[in-house]
């Protein structure tokens, strides 16, 4: 059994915009994109550091509302702009050792959609911000 | 300098300093910030001439 586990609840912004209200699931990955450098003389693959090509998908709920999902987002299509995650609210707003924050500056989305919606449900959409430069705050 | 709109930036009439590479354009296009155009005038200081 786990001694340690985490209850999933983090806290995020988009664009400096709190949506963890509206936000169901959040996966940032930090990539480092991996080069071969196989080569005759070994039947084992291996590989170097290449460039980073970080990924920051988020699942929200639609609204159209002020300051709500649409507000947050409508503008931002085809842009760069920073995103921030912490496991805990708490850590969004002073991180530490246990509840690091992560910024992601600089990443582009590159769609939107504008409406996803499906018969007798709430509507949510599904992004994925790429590329940009990750940083951990732990103080 | 900016005031923020919307709680979803932070307290609302707070100085809103944004963080590095944030797009203000879209903030500002959708309410959530405003410009703030009152600015501090300075305090008046006694001038350094002599009186007569």
């Amino acid at each position: 059994m786990a001694t340690s586990t985490y209850l999933s609840n983090p806290a995020l912004t988009i664009n400096a915009v709190n949506l963890t209200d509206q936000c169901t699931s959040a996966t940032l990955n930090q990539v480092v994109q991996s080069l071969s450098s196989s080569a005759f003389g070994s039947s084992d693959n291996f590989f170097v550091a290449g460039t980073t090509m970080h990924t920051f998908e988020v699942e929200l709920y639609m609204s159209y509302a002020a300051s709500e999902t649409y507000a947050t987002l409508a503008a931002l299509v085809g842009t760069q702009t920073t995103v921030t995650i912490s496991p805990t609210a708490a850590g969004l707003a002073t991180p530490t050792a246990t509840a690091p924050k992560f910024t992601l500056t600089n990443c582009y989305l590159e769609t939107l959609p504008l409406i996803d919606a499906t018969f007798s449900e709430l509507s949510t959409i599904s992004l994925t911000f790429t590329g940009g430069t990750l940083t951990t705050a732990t103080s | 300098m900016y005031k923020i709109l919307s709680p979803r930036i932070g307290v609302v009439g707070d100085k809103f300093t944004p963080p590095e590479y944030t797009n203000i354009e879209a903030l500002l296009e959708y309410g959530f910030i405003a410009e703030d155009t009152t600015t501090k005038k300075s305090a008046k200081t006694n001038s350094d001439e002599p009186k007569d």
